[in-house]
């Protein structure tokens, strides 16, 4: 999606709030983001930058204060993330979405690229590991410690009221998805025993890789506190696997080895219906944000060929939802 | 054109506009699987919906009205289900329903369908 980038002299004045001298900015979007606008933000003389903004309209779950929060409870967890050096709020002066700079990390987010390139063998070795420690730290972080979190209640039947309501915003008839939601909400598993803060969209596309594996976690949008086995299962669901569809963690490994790294960093692994219940509820979430995103672009909120197409791979998380639930 | 886009165009075009030629590739060649499906993927929805809903599958619906009628219908079912109304053969619905998801990929997604599925296992 290519939008609008901000005004360079307000990207340039936050920067010089933060002590860089910035002369002449070059402000180029980053293509790939589904529902926030990124920016690389590169200038002479200074390192290079992103920037992050909330579109005018549209889909976000948590605000963009509320992941700039939680990002500094997990980077201080120890989880490797892309520090925020400056944010401006809602109608400030990077328009009418409010937006941060956040430091620049080297290496790349893009899923193919991670699954495929030569450069990058060593770090898909190491990657499935690295995102179990990460993992692990990000759910031990105090959900009451980051202010304004919601959920953390009884997860799973706060997830079936998300999704429901999301759906009936949208308006878009999915018997499908309607069919597992009604599943899941039946046979939903009893809140867990810790609350967790919860990543809400840890999958590749979200994490930066170079050559030595995972460089940051990215893209806190969907954060919340709820139950660790929603981000185990997410990782799981076939659209995050890009092809590898027999490599059930991210396309780049197994599940058991994952899960006893994730243990041996603190976590808690998932019984096989927790996992299954939060896989399920990971492809009514995918079939949902599809839907959500098509409507964007229908309506005019955000035209956008990408979003448009969507629309037409809701029928990919419909059908693995009901072959999970199918259990043949 | 998805052809052309995806071979010709996407090599020549800056490297930061790439994707949304993969994009546009994609959905041309979506747009023309459906136009040489035509309107029976979504008559074999209107059959199902209405099985589903226990209503009768007679009269036949025209081809030009498939769109409109089975996008009603779909509406019902949902409905239907989120009252709890298909509580007791919540089961079959989703065994069914799966024939509307295989229809709707082997436009958007060939291929897709049939791989088989790779559902992890968590802890005993």
């Amino acid at each position: 999606m290519t939008a609008e980038a901000p005004d360079p002299g307000a990207v340039r004045a936050l920067l010089a709030e933060v002590g860089e001298d910035a002369g002449e900015l070059e402000l180029s979007p980053v293509e790939g983001g589904a529902s926030r606008q990124t920016f690389m933000v590169a200038a002479e003389g200074v390192p290079r930058y992103v920037l992050r903004r909330e579109p005018a309209e549209g889909m976000s779950f948590a605000t963009l204060e509320l992941e700039l929060r939680a990002i500094a409870a997990a980077d201080l967890a120890g989880v490797t993330v892309a520090r925020t050096v400056a944010a401006e709020p809602a109608g400030g002066r990077l328009g009418p979405g409010a937006g941060y700079l956040m430091e620049f990390v080297e290496g790349t987010s893009v899923a193919p690229r991670v699954l495929r390139r030569d450069e990058l063998a060593i770090a898909r070795e190491r990657l499935p590991g690295q995102l179990a420690s990460a993992l692990a730290q990000i759910h031990s972080v105090d959900p009451q410690a980051v202010d304004g979190l919601a959920g953390g209640g009884d997860p799973a039947l706060e997830a079936c009221e998300l999704w429901e309501r999301a759906l009936d915003e949208i308006g878009e008839p999915l018997p499908g998805v309607e069919a597992g939601l009604r599943w899941l909400r039946l046979n939903r598993p009893p809140p867990p025993e810790r609350a967790a803060l919860v990543h809400g969209d840890f999958r590749l596309g979200n994490f930066i890789v170079d050559e030595h594996g995972l460089a940051a976690v990215i893209d806190w949008e969907l954060c919340h506190a709820g139950d660790p086995a929603e981000d185990v299962g997410w990782l799981t669901i076939r659209s995050w696997r890009f092809g590898n569809d027999e490599l059930p963690v991210a396309g780049l490994g197994e599940l058991e080895p994952f899960l006893d790294a994730y243990e041996a960093a603190g976590g808690t692994g998932p019984d096989a219906e927790r996992l299954r219940w939060w896989a399920a509820m990971g492809n009514v979430k995918w079939a949902v944000i599809c839907a959500r995103q098509a409507h964007d672009h229908l309506t005019g909120a955000r035209p956008s060929a990408e979003l448009a197409s969507l629309g037409r791979r809701i029928c990919e998380p419909e059908w693995d939802l009901l072959q999970l639930l199918s259990g043949d | 054109m998805a052809a052309k886009l995806f071979g010709d165009v996407r090599e020549w075009v800056p490297r930061d506009h790439r994707f949304q030629v993969l994009v546009l590739a994609n959905l041309c060649a979506v747009i023309a699987r459906e136009l040489r499906a035509g309107a029976e993927p979504t008559l074999a929805d209107v059959r199902l919906f209405r099985e589903l809903l226990r209503v009768p599958t007679e009269p036949a619906v025209p081809p030009q009205d498939a769109d409109e009628v089975a996008r009603a219908l779909a509406g019902e079912l949902a409905a239907a289900i989120r009252r709890g109304e298909l509580d007791d053969r919540l089961a079959e619905a989703i065994a069914r329903l799966r024939e509307h998801a295989r229809r709707q990929l082997e436009i958007a997604r060939p291929g897709y369908a049939d791989e088989p599925p790779n559902v992890p296992e968590g802890r005993p």
